[in-house]
């Protein structure tokens, strides 16, 4: 279609004033670009910005029955009462400061993995960086949840061979003991998502200009040092952007605690945020989840744009 | 973790529907009429229990007029009663489900359950009466009821005479002989403590105590009652022991250990039966089943967990066949033999009760009839028990509370004060007239 309106008006254009065929050609062009963009912003506006928009409407409501309760509910504006329970709730603010405090151990251990990992595959003496590229980021390629049913395996006592090989070793692992909760989720978590963010870190080190090295290498800089003082600082932007990344996935958090519940007696049905608000929206109460999940969001956008501004800030003084 | 938000919030921000709709297809409850015979009427049910769909495909061999295509979803307060609840809101909801009795009532409060009274009331004297109430609050008749889940003490014979301890009749017994087996091998664990709100709930119903009641139009909330806290500090005292099994009951690594001689006892409903006959290899043969321990020497108090419906959800438009077929799955010959054998139920019809089905013996159970033990506990049920309006609420709650419970860092009389004071909270935060019974 866009084929058929880029050689009409070529066609049509034969004969014509220049400027008038550059109008023409353009709003062709324009056309077809709201075409080509037209199934994201479709998308986007459907699953995106309209469950948010329904999502905030609904959270302005609550359940009401009369009585006994024995028909069908009906719901009143209640302004912002859910958002006030919300803020009340000492469960889900628990589960908010969970993921958080989860979020500031894990994500820079996984970074920091990612980013070793980036750097050896970057460095010269590397052998089949190729394959190690895909190995590392095979777990990444493993739905979430098959994963977290994997791992959910691995750590149950009495089938686990980690745990088996560690009674060997004379070393006695419950991994569903309460305080192994928290390092069993980080470590599912770094296991499916250090390779992802190691390939982002990996492409930026790739595009490096290649005079810095030889610069470098002419100032008798070598190894390490060039790691230091050339290709982490140039990486600096993508470090940020998977920093944010690894933020906002944090805070959602919900497939390895919500498989890990069936193995271990140490996690709640409101663990997480969103499992909070899956339990509920599975009591029925969808006004209350929804305000739950607005909080969420707004907590998510202000951890990353206060993480952004920072280092924006920190980067400007440099 | 990016694309599990997309499941969480899509479930919840109601984009769910989206999914839904394409995962239950299109044929729920509309006469779509064009690729199939004229007037052939097509129904969706949904539910989780192996062995439905066999009956489901013997309904649409005999019934050339109706076609009901059975789905799998997820354990009803796995995932399965949100998807339904979910699905109702977004207006595509099956006409046919399998809704618990527990929950029922918390679904008719929720607007989710299409009134079919005026088509299954017919059926009432075919089925036990209780399981009748079940299935329907005040005069509105939801569905009709397919099973009970009388309880009873599944147990290894021959691991308690390996340990010369007896069967034990009474609850005093129950934890003597759990200590006496502990200390003989501390690897063998008589049994997990109740592990949810239902568990505690046939526990409580067979001391006779009674969660929630009404009284005009006020509802009563008495989950922590004097006969709660009787079966708490009973569990308490063994949890302190240390002589219970803490991993959760009837998982892979509880199927593996019972193999492994392990464990020695379950006290479970009769549905628990085709779990353990069909994941039990090692110990096959060497089960039991006896009737529930009493709290006192001679008492015969059965309890029930679980039971559930083929419900009619809210928006079906042939609610005439509907329950035609949830009749027919509950009462024909041919279904409830294979509910029998396939899914473990113990019929609420009673045509089905006195099937040859029933009363025959069980290999896994060393040639027990293992059914004779749990009519005698239908029969000494208090039948008068009632389920609240917001039990997915009470489940989730009274869960966490037992596996603080399980796991030390709280006591099982905790659960209870807790389950009731967050009961009673999101009963009053809907508007519902509500006291501390």
């Amino acid at each position: 279609m866009t084929i058929t309106t880029v050689r009409s008006g070529t066609v049509v254009a034969r004969g014509e004033r220049p400027a008038a065929r550059r109008r023409r050609l353009s709003r062709g062009r324009t056309r077809s670009a709201w075409l080509f963009l037209a199934p994201f912003w479709v998308l986007f506006l459907a699953t995106f910005i309209a469950p948010i928009c329904y999502a905030v409407e609904q959270s302005l409501f609550a359940l009401h029955r009369d009585g006994l309760g024995l028909t069908a509910p009906t719901t009143r504006f209640v302004a912002l009462d859910n958002y006030v329970r919300a803020v009340q709730d000492s469960e889900f603010l628990s589960s908010l400061v969970r993921v958080v405090g989860l979020g500031v151990v894990q994500v820079p251990l996984m970074l920091g993995l990612s980013l070793l990992l980036a750097l050896l595959l970057d460095s010269a003496s590397v052998r089949w960086p190729g394959v190690f590229r895909t190995l590392f980021f095979l777990p990444y390629a493993l739905p979430g949840v098959i994963a977290a049913i994997m791992w959910s395996y691995l750590y149950q006592p009495g089938i686990s061979p980690l745990a088996k090989a560690a009674g060997q070793l004379g070393h006695d692992v419950d991994f569903t003991a309460p305080a192994m909760t928290l390092p069993d989720i980080g470590n599912m978590v770094t296991w499916g998502w250090t390779g992802y963010n190691m390939l982002i870190i990996f492409a930026a080190l790739k595009a490096v200009p290649a005079e810095l090295f030889e610069a470098a290498a002419l100032d008798g800089c070598s190894g390490w040092r060039i790691a230091w003082h050339i290709k982490i600082p140039n990486v600096r932007g993508a470090l940020i952007l998977t920093t944010v990344f690894s933020i906002i996935g944090m805070v959602q958090l919900y497939a390895e605690p919500d498989i890990l519940r069936g193995i271990t007696n140490t996690i709640t049905s409101d663990y997480t945020p969103i499992l909070a608000a899956q339990k509920a929206s599975d009591a029925g109460n969808y006004q209350y989840a929804a305000a739950q999940s607005v909080v969420l969001a707004l907590l998510t956008l202000v951890l990353s744009f206060t993480f952004l501004k920072f280092t924006q800030r920190k980067g400007a003084g440099e | 973790m990016r694309s599990s938000w997309v499941r969480g919030a899509g479930a919840l921000l109601a984009v769910g529907a989206l999914f839904t709709t394409s995962a239950c297809g299109a044929d729920s409850g509309s006469k779509d009429t064009s690729h199939k015979p004229a007037g052939r009427v097509n129904l969706t049910f949904w539910g989780w229990a192996p062995g439905y769909d066999k009956s489901v495909a013997m309904f649409n061999a005999s019934h050339p007029d109706i076609h009901v295509t059975f789905q799998k979803t997820a354990g009803g307060s796995a995932g399965g009663y949100s998807k339904m609840l979910n699905a109702v809101k977004a207006g595509n909801a099956p006409c046919l489900a399998q809704v618990g009795y527990e929950t029922l009532p918390s679904f008719a409060a929720a607007g989710a359950l299409q009134d079919v009274g005026q088509y299954a009331n017919k059926s009432k004297d075919q089925y036990v009466d209780w399981t009748w109430k079940s299935v329907s609050v005040a005069d509105q008749v939801y569905g009709i009821p397919l099973d009970t889940g009388p309880e009873a003490m599944f147990y290894r014979a021959d691991l308690l005479k390996k340990f010369k301890q007896p069967v034990p009749t009474t609850w005093e017994e129950f934890a003597k002989v759990a200590k006496a087996i502990h200390k003989a091998d501390p690897s063998v664990e008589m049994a997990t403590p109740p592990g949810d709100g239902y568990d505690v709930a046939g526990l409580t119903w067979q001391a006779g105590g009674k969660w929630f009641g009404t009284e005009g139009s006020k509802w009563q909330v008495n989950i922590d009652s004097p006969e709660s806290r009787k079966v708490a500090a009973y569990w308490q005292d063994l949890l302190d022991a240390k002589v219970l099994k803490t991993t959760p009951a009837l998982d892979a690594k509880w199927m593996a250990d019972a193999d492994k001689d392990k464990v020695v006892a379950h006290i479970g409903a009769v549905w628990v039966n085709t779990f353990l006959s069909q994941n039990l290899k090692g110990s096959a043969g060497k089960w039991a089943v006896a009737p529930l321990p009493q709290w006192a020497k001679g008492d015969k108090a059965g309890a029930n967990n679980g039971g559930s419906s083929t419900a009619v959800l809210k928006g079906c438009k042939d609610q005439k066949e509907a329950v035609e077929f949830a009749d027919w799955f509950s009462r024909s010959k041919g279904s409830v033999e294979n509910l029998i054998k396939n899914t473990g139920i113990y019929p609420a019809s009673k045509d089905g009760l006195a099937l040859p089905a029933v009363n025959a013996p069980s290999k896994f159970y060393g040639g027990q009839k293992i059914f004779d033990v749990f009519k005698e506990a239908a029969a000494d049920t208090d039948n008068t028990w009632q389920w609240g309006p917001t039990m997915a609420q009470v489940e989730a709650d009274f869960t966490d509370g037992m596996k603080k419970a399980i796991a030390g860092d709280a006591s099982v009389t905790d659960a209870l004060t807790t389950t009731q004071d967050k009961t009673i909270e999101a009963m009053k935060a809907q508007g519902l007239n509500v006291s501390k019974g």
